[in-house]
């Protein structure tokens, strides 16, 4: 702990000397540019370190060093592979002599300006500024003592734009055309104004239009799912583990632009007209039997009838469209509405002019309906309708020429930490009355939203989605039969909504771990509840053996035929019983009044007693899951935030319990289905890539890219366990990474491939032993017998939460951490800590933070060190 | 993170037509005017599955040559380009879950479902990049009841250029036509047209505008938005600069467009227009969703007052209403084949350097497990394909393979499209091209 909290003061004393130690030769800024030849300083690294073992003959790992010369495009694979060996300080080897840690540095450091430079017009190098790498910055050094002769810039982020994602810009969208349910503190799990637009049933993303207002329809879930209006997202992500939104990925393309425009014009019609303009007059009715479907029209648009209650937004849009004739007011007012509904911002004087002078020029052309339409859809494409600049035009730069972003910036910054729609009103009203210019301006903010359950962060938990990965399940293509060898359903898409559910429900219980904001990683790692659906019973269940299963199966059929003997019986009975009452009466015609009652009485029992016997000879011929021994999940009543509105009565269900899950056998979300088929294949576990997800995410480690010359492949031996294929990564050429990997994956074979616990794999005990090794904290190192042992371990460490925060600092700045941001991330670590593993503390620190105010227009201090 | 390479694959994933690299005018309409050799295929998609005995001529079991087999009825218009014709029965999907639909999955050979995203690209959009390039690399095109096509004149089902990438289809022939030909059209198209050239213009001067301020990398990726805007401007003027030649092609606007009295009248029109857009070079790449990948769809103009998804639940050998559509589209087939011959292309015509891959989106029934995925081929790209004959597969190799024969005959070294090799152990036993079906 002493190491730490020293390491702070160290680097500010860093800063607070730095004019005076600049000069000198020896000091070394992170990030700065190594103004050195090859010959005059990489060679002679090379030769002091590498050359020994990578030199002219027999070189190590077939690679030679002794010629490589200066970065050029025909070395540059070479060179990065130098790179990342010697940030990830894997080489030198151990056992041999070692640079100075600011050698090391600076070398790394010039390897990263020379192959920016070179391949700046080819493709350019990224490697450094990819989340993936981001572990390459040493740990130790992050949140250790610096050693001398290093010299900490003040962190601040480059000036930039920022593209929004898919799912905040379907939610924007969304905000124009749907009004969503308040906030009910008494049902706070579901969805509700301000959340994020969820996907759907089969995971895709889409804005749905009137489906608030659909109140019958003809046929069943897919005849709804077609004949409703809706698009899918737009914008397009690349990534989908780990951080996907870094500001420097994307951009908007042309098809998208052109997309765009389209589904403005449905969106603006939609504003103006409501479901009338997506059906007929005579659809729109709060009497459904009004509207006579004639014949099978399943499918089809006018399959569906809207009620009449006008539910969706009414905005200046419609006033503009819907009185007669055009006035500069309205369309002014309708110009300067959606620009601050799609921007977050208002517009200038001359935004506002350039977008009424566009609007008026195609009302001229195309008259005033589809002229207002296709002009004000130009808004939908303007910049900042679709990135959000950063760009710190106004203020004066500080002495390090970094500038504090105020005003509009600043506070959509900070709205967009938390938020995909528009600023609340109190925010809003900062912003515009100057209170969002300084440090405490944004504290105050930011603790004010945190505080407020109303006002909906799914910013948040698309950190926790990006950080764990376990929202991948219902992506994951299982092959057919390996699925049913698991004990979970096969048919249809059952297993996939299962899984859709099951990322729900993992939202969900984050949700609440985040609501009690006490040692919320650890919380998180180890916590014994769950958020189930009764699907979960079996995914939370454990595999049986064949012969339990046989023996599952016989017991089934014991009891069913106990139980179908007894209805028989009690059937007989009753039948007996009535035939003996019908002959009495055949006598004595003339108790029939007088015993109609009892006669009555023993019909219904009669039925009765066929039902229940129906019902037990039905329950003979199911088929039954003896595959699995169900978890018995029971709890109290919760929900999840689901895609309810948006696909009929086949809807997500948001109904959920909240149950302990079977002690011994789980512990905490890495054990939950949801992660565990996130990382896992179509036909079984996937031990390496929830390795790599230990090694990165917890342990803080960093994997280099697998080399071309690797056919990646474990070999085809249905008979023998995952374990037993991995003899391939254990070889010696791959042995090197994998052991860093492998070993933290295997504990996870306690699991199968559709998460459902199991102690035998291929007829003897599954072997879930594994290796914590080389962590960085020697109190971890060491074997463990399984993954809750391990994860017990982990969960301790406070490494492992330096880590989480490295990765929290990501997702909120935007870029990679360097060196120079050690103090931020030592005060948000502390944050953290201090408070009790505190989520909003941590938060605060993070949005307070230099890194996240300030910003440098030339890049020339900190991350964009290209 | 951005080159220009990520930069044209972005640009031509989205709306049904993408846009490709600005070429000049001759060089862009080299098909039908100039030496040069280019290939162009067509995937026609017909939903509710293709059961084979609809096209399997009576008696023919095992391979072999067409030339004295009769076509069955549904095909029956195919008679006379049998020679040009391969039946293809014994492919599977069995991986791509295609019940009711495989959605994306159909042409992208992986799960696909109901409101499941697509997984990777599909292979008419890989074709496009592969073939020798067009100003509209890929056009899609979707036809089903006209209130769909309506309220839904675009969608996104069968086709994508990536994960997570739908690319959208066309289905109101107006839209379509403006945006094909809207510089050489008169009347409201042209007014529609000039109007959103308009917008589009000052969009693009706004977007230019706002660069200030931007970093070098920042810059870059913010030109490229920009750039995606002189693209679409670039493209309209590229297409008025080539106003004649398109003139020769353009289909005449008449009352179908307008005011059709079927859905029929706009599948008729959207094929032209779809043809057009082959005949004078735009495209390379043309993909037909007939019932638009999914499980409803209308053909009333053909006399079938049932329409939708119980379409779906009938058989259809000797079914009176699915001879009917699968006539429909064996003529729709030979107008394609017909227009297409009709443009001298090289020493021959454009078919010679076509292929027409005709199937379904869900294998041979609407409720299948898709063990059975017939394709019927018509053209050889070049030679590419054999032709005139029955091919009946062991039902062991995926739609995939004959996708990767696809695109071996566009060039492409590659041995499996869009499948691992974990997955392929399970539902391919080979690799490489389908050599049944290769010349």
């Amino acid at each position: 702990m002493s190491l730490y909290r020293t390491a702070l003061p160290i680097a500010l004393v860093a800063i607070l000397f730095a004019s005076s130690r600049v000069a000198l030769a020896e000091t070394y800024t992170p990030g700065q540019r190594i103004d050195a030849r090859y010959g005059d300083f990489a060679k002679a690294f090379l030769e002091t370190h590498c050359v020994d073992c990578h030199g002219e003959f027999d070189p190590e790992g077939d690679l030679s060093l002794h010629d490589l010369g200066p970065v050029e495009e025909v070395n540059a694979d070479t060179w990065r592979s130098v790179w990342a060996q010697v940030k990830l300080k894997e080489m030198p080897p151990q056992d041999e002599e070692q640079p100075h840690v600011v050698d090391r540095l600076r070398f790394s450091d010039w390897i990263v300006g020379e192959l920016s430079r070179v391949l700046e017009d080819k493709g350019g190098f990224f490697d450094h500024l990819d989340p993936n790498k981001g572990n390459f910055v040493d740990h130790d050094l992050l949140f250790g003592p610096l050693p001398d002769g290093i010299q900490l810039a003040p962190a601040s982020t480059p000036a930039r734009i920022w593209r929004v994602t898919p799912q905040e810009h379907i939610t924007r969208l969304n905000e124009l055309i749907n009004a969503e349910p308040a906030f009910n503190p008494e049902m706070p799990g579901l969805r509700t104004h301000g959340d994020a637009v969820p996907t759907n049933h089969g995971g895709e993303l889409k804005l749905y239009f009137g489906t608030d207002r659909i109140i019958k329809w003809q046929g069943g879930t897919v005849a709804y799912a077609t004949s409703v209006k809706s698009v899918p997202a737009v914008l397009s992500t690349a990534r989908d583990h780990g951080l996907e939104n870094y500001p420097d990925f994307y951009t908007v393309n042309s098809a998208e632009a052109t997309q765009i425009m389209s589904v403005a014009g449905d969106i603006l019609r939609y504003m103006a007209e409501g479901p009338l303009s997506i059906a007929n007059p005579e659809q729109i009715t709060d009497d459904p039997n009004s509207y006579k479907m004639e014949g099978d029209i399943r499918g089809l648009p006018t399959a569906l009838v809207y009620s009449t209650k006008v539910v969706r937004p009414i905005t200046p849009v419609y006033d503009l469209l819907d009185e007669e004739g055009v006035t500069d007011e309205r369309l002014r007012a309708a110009v300067d509405f959606l620009y601050e509904a799609l921007t977050f911002r208002p517009p200038s004087e001359q935004e506002s002019d350039a977008y009424v002078a566009i609007v008026k020029q195609s009302i001229s052309k195309l008259g005033k309906k589809d002229g207002a339409v296709l002009g004000l859809s130009a808004i939908f494409l303007d910049r900042d309708a679709l990135f959000r600049p950063e760009l710190v035009e106004k203020g004066q730069p500080d002495r390090h020429g970094r500038v504090m972003m105020q005003d509009w910036e600043l506070g959509l910054a900070v709205n967009h930490a938390l938020r995909y729609i528009q600023p609340d009103e109190e925010l809003r009203k900062a912003i515009v009355e100057g209170r969002m210019r300084t440090r405490e301006d944004v504290r105050r903010e930011v603790q004010r939203m945190l505080a407020d359950d109303s006002i909906r962060k799914p910013r948040i938990l698309r950190f926790f989605r990006d950080y764990f990965d376990y929202d991948r399940a219902g992506y994951i293509c299982k092959d057919s039969k390996a699925l049913a060898d698991t004990g979970v359903s096969n048919r249809g898409t059952a297993h996939y909504r299962a899984m859709f559910d099951a990322t729900a429900s993992t939202d969900r219980l984050i949700e609440l771990i985040l609501k009690e904001d006490k040692d919320v990683l650890k919380e998180l790692l180890t916590t014994n509840r769950v958020v189930a659906t009764n699907a979960d019973n079996v995914y939370f269940g454990r595999k049986r053996t064949d012969e339990e299963r046989s023996e599952a199966v016989a017991e089934a059929k014991r009891a069913v035929a106990k139980a179908t003997k007894e209805a028989d019986a009690a059937l007989e009975a009753a039948k007996t019983e009535l035939s003996e009452l019908e002959q009495f009466l055949d006598v004595h015609p003339e108790e029939t009044r007088k015993r109609k009652g009892e006669l009555a009485e023993k019909k219904r029992a009669v039925t009765t007693a066929q039902r229940k016997f129906d019902a037990a000879t039905k329950k003979q011929k199911s088929n039954s899951n003896h595959a699995v021994e169900e978890a018995v999940l029971s709890g109290d009543r919760i929900y999840a935030r689901v895609s309810r509105r948006s696909f009929g009565n086949g809807s997500m269900k948001p109904d959920r319990i909240l149950a302990t899950v079977p002690e011994g056998q789980r512990l905490g979300i890495l054990t939950h289905p949801s992660w565990l088929v996130s990382h896992s294949d179509a036909m079984d576990n996937h031990a390496i890539r929830r390795g790599r997800w230990i090694r990165e995410r917890l342990l803080g480690g960093g994997i280099p890219d697998v080399p071309i010359t690797v056919d990646a492949m474990l070999p085809d031996e249905p008979q023998r366990t995952l374990r037993e294929r991995m003899r391939v990564t254990r070889e010696s050429y791959c042995a090197t990474c994998h052991h860093k990997m492998d070993p933290l994956g295997l504990p996870f074979e306690m699991f199968n491939h559709a998460g459902v616990y199991r102690e035998v794999e291929l007829g003897k005990p599954v072997d879930t032993t594994g290796e914590i090794i080389d962590s960085g904290d020697p109190t971890l190192d060491g074997e463990v017998a399984n993954a809750i042992e391990m994860i017990k371990r982990i969960a301790e460490s406070e490494r492992v939460e330096q880590v989480f925060v490295r990765h929290a600092f990501r997702f909120w700045i935007g870029r990679n951490e360097t060196l120079n941001d050690a103090p931020v991330l030592q005060e948000a670590f502390h944050a953290y800590q201090d408070n009790g593993g505190s989520m909003k503390a941590l938060l605060t620190s993070l949005l307070t933070s230099d890194a996240f105010l300030y910003r440098t227009k030339s890049g020339r201090l900190v991350a964009e060190s290209k | 993170m951005l080159n220009r390479r990520n930069l044209l694959q972005g640009m031509a994933a989205g709306v049904g037509a993408a846009f490709g690299t600005p070429l000049i005018p001759n060089q862009l309409m080299a098909s039908p005017v100039s030496n040069t050799t280019r290939k162009r295929v067509i995937f026609f998609m017909q939903n509710q599955g293709f059961d084979p005995k609809t096209c399997i001529p009576t008696g023919m079991s095992s391979s072999g040559s067409l030339a004295k087999a009769k076509l069955p009825e549904p095909i029956n218009a195919l008679e006379p380009y049998k020679d040009r014709l391969h039946i293809i029965n014994g492919l599977h999907g069995m991986h791509t879950s295609p019940s009711h639909s495989a959605f994306f999955g159909a042409l992208g050979g992986y799960r696909g479902s109901d409101g499941v995203p697509p997984s990777g690209p599909t292979i008419d959009y890989q074709l496009s990049r592969a073939l020798p390039e067009t100003l509209l690399p890929h056009l899609c095109i979707g036809m089903d009841s006209i209130e769909n096509m309506t309220t839904k004149p675009t969608l996104a089902t069968l086709s994508a250029s990536g994960a997570g990438q739908p690319i959208f289809m066309h289905s109101n022939p107006n839209h379509l036509y403006q945006m094909l030909y809207g510089g050489i059209a008169s009347g409201e198209i042209r007014r529609q047209h000039e109007a959103r050239s308009s917008v589009m213009s000052q969009i693009e001067r706004l977007a230019a505008a706002k660069d200030h301020a931007l970093s070098k990398s920042d810059k870059l990726r913010y030109d490229q938005y920009v750039q995606g805007f002189q693209e679409v401007n670039g493209l309209r003027d590229r297409l008025a600069s080539v106003s004649d030649h398109l003139r020769k092609f353009a289909p005449t606007v008449d009352t179908r467009y307008t005011n059709p009295e079927f859905e029929t009248d706009w599948h008729d029109v959207l094929l032209d227009l779809g043809i057009s857009a082959l005949t004078s070079g735009i495209t390379n790449t043309l993909t037909i969703g007939s019932g638009r990948g999914e499980i409803f769809g209308a053909w009333k103009g053909l006399g079938i007052e049932q329409q939708g998804h119980n379409l779906g639940h009938m058989d259809q050998p000797d079914n009176p209403i699915w001879i009917k559509i699968r006539q429909y589209n064996s003529r729709m087939l030979v107008r394609i084949m017909e227009a297409l011959e009709s443009v001298p292309e090289g020493s021959g015509t454009m078919m010679d350097h076509t292929l027409v891959v005709y199937t379904s989106n869900n294998a041979d029934k609407q409720h299948t497990n898709g063990a059975n995925w017939p394709v019927m081929l018509l053209g050889d790209l070049d030679g590419a394909f054999k032709t005139g004959c029955f091919t009946q597969l062991d039902g062991k190799r995926p739609i995939n393979a004959l996708y990767t024969s696809l695109l071996r005959a566009a060039g492409q070294n590659l041995d499996r499209f869009n499948m691992t090799e974990t997955l392929a152990k399970k539902y391919d036993d080979a690799t490489g091209p389908l050599k049944e079906v290769m010349a």
